[in-house]
């Protein structure tokens, strides 16, 4: 095998774990074929566009899948768009950098909402409990922070008032966040429901 | 079980389509497959291994397409995976075939003369 027919292998490492262990055997096998077949320029030919594409595409599927979606999802526009507005409102990077991420996090809200709602269907009592209850010191967070804010606000930005708009701001995206899933989580049905319905 | 019904999967995306009807033709490997798939499409789908075995996985998570326990040819190369079309499989390959021929009627009629 020449030494560029070995590289391959190598990049098919790049991909998922799962995907990887099901079919990592089958594309190399699948590669050498297109080599020998057609010639290694043929078949690097279309594989590089092919890896370009699926590498990114199946790692975003499996962060995606039923098991990993919620909280992933969850996890991944919170940073997104904590990153986003951290960046907007402290400067500390170009504006443009957070307007990105914070898009970037609405973007995914919006392409995933149908993945969000359905984890927001499930009935979870204690779900339902833990939501409105983070919900609830988020916002208290933000009532003292918007307080201290208040009360310590001078002629001139400080960088207590950046912590605090930022505190301030994060706790109150949270808070709508979190009271509002809260509220849409179903409780659990009662036993006697159960056994009236079932 | 009670089978899904077909056109539930519908519109199938193009490069499940493609597999779908190169396993109408009987059981294939993937490497079978995917000359299959650029016979029939004359040569404009072109699939990279990824996006087929990605292809494959999905058909077979949806069971419209399922892998053999045996190999068909006994002097074929063991390492191979031979894939083969369920019977949901066929009912949904026939169902998008309809949607399809259903659109280029459609199509022919709108068009002008000469254009399709």
């Amino acid at each position: 095998m020449e030494d560029r027919q070995r590289l391959y292998p190598s990049l098919v490492r790049l991909y998922p774990s799962a995907f990887r262990r099901e079919y990592g055997d089958d594309l190399v096998q699948h590669f050498a074929d297109l080599a020998a077949d057609r010639g290694a320029r043929a078949a690097w030919t279309r594989t590089t566009l092919d890896l370009a594409i699926t590498i990114p595409r199946y790692h975003l599927e499996r962060i995606m899948t039923e098991q990993h979606s919620a909280t992933t999802l969850n996890i991944t526009i919170g940073v997104l768009a904590t990153a986003g507005l951290a960046s907007l409102m402290t400067d500390l990077y170009p504006g443009v950098i957070g307007m990105v991420l914070f898009v970037a996090a609405v973007a995914l809200a919006v392409t995933q909402r149908s993945t969000l709602a359905r984890a927001l269907r499930v009935p979870d009592s204690r779900l339902r409990h833990r939501r409105l209850r983070i919900g609830a010191i988020l916002a208290g967070v933000f009532v003292t922070s918007y307080v201290v804010y208040l009360a310590t606000i001078g002629d001139s930005w400080t960088s207590t008032s950046t912590v605090l708009t930022i505190i301030g701001t994060l706790a109150m995206f949270g808070a709508i966040g979190f009271l509002v899933a809260g509220l849409l989580t179903p409780r659990t049905p009662d036993r006697d429901q159960l056994a009236g319905t079932g | 079980m009670t089978e899904p019904d077909p056109t539930s999967f519908l519109p199938l995306p193009q490069a499940q389509f493609h597999v779908l009807v190169a396993l109408t033709e009987g059981e294939r490997h993937g490497y079978a497959i995917m000359q299959a798939v650029e016979t029939s499409s004359g040569g404009v789908v072109r699939m990279g291994p990824a996006t087929l075995y990605g292809t494959l996985k999905r058909l077979v998570d949806q069971r419209l397409a399922e892998e053999l326990a045996r190999r068909p040819a006994a002097d074929d190369d063991q390492r191979r995976r031979y894939y083969r079309l369920t019977r949901l499989g066929e009912r949904v390959c026939a169902a998008e075939a309809d949607r399809l021929s259903g659109l280029v009627r459609i199509a022919r009629t709108n068009l002008r003369p000469g254009l399709a």
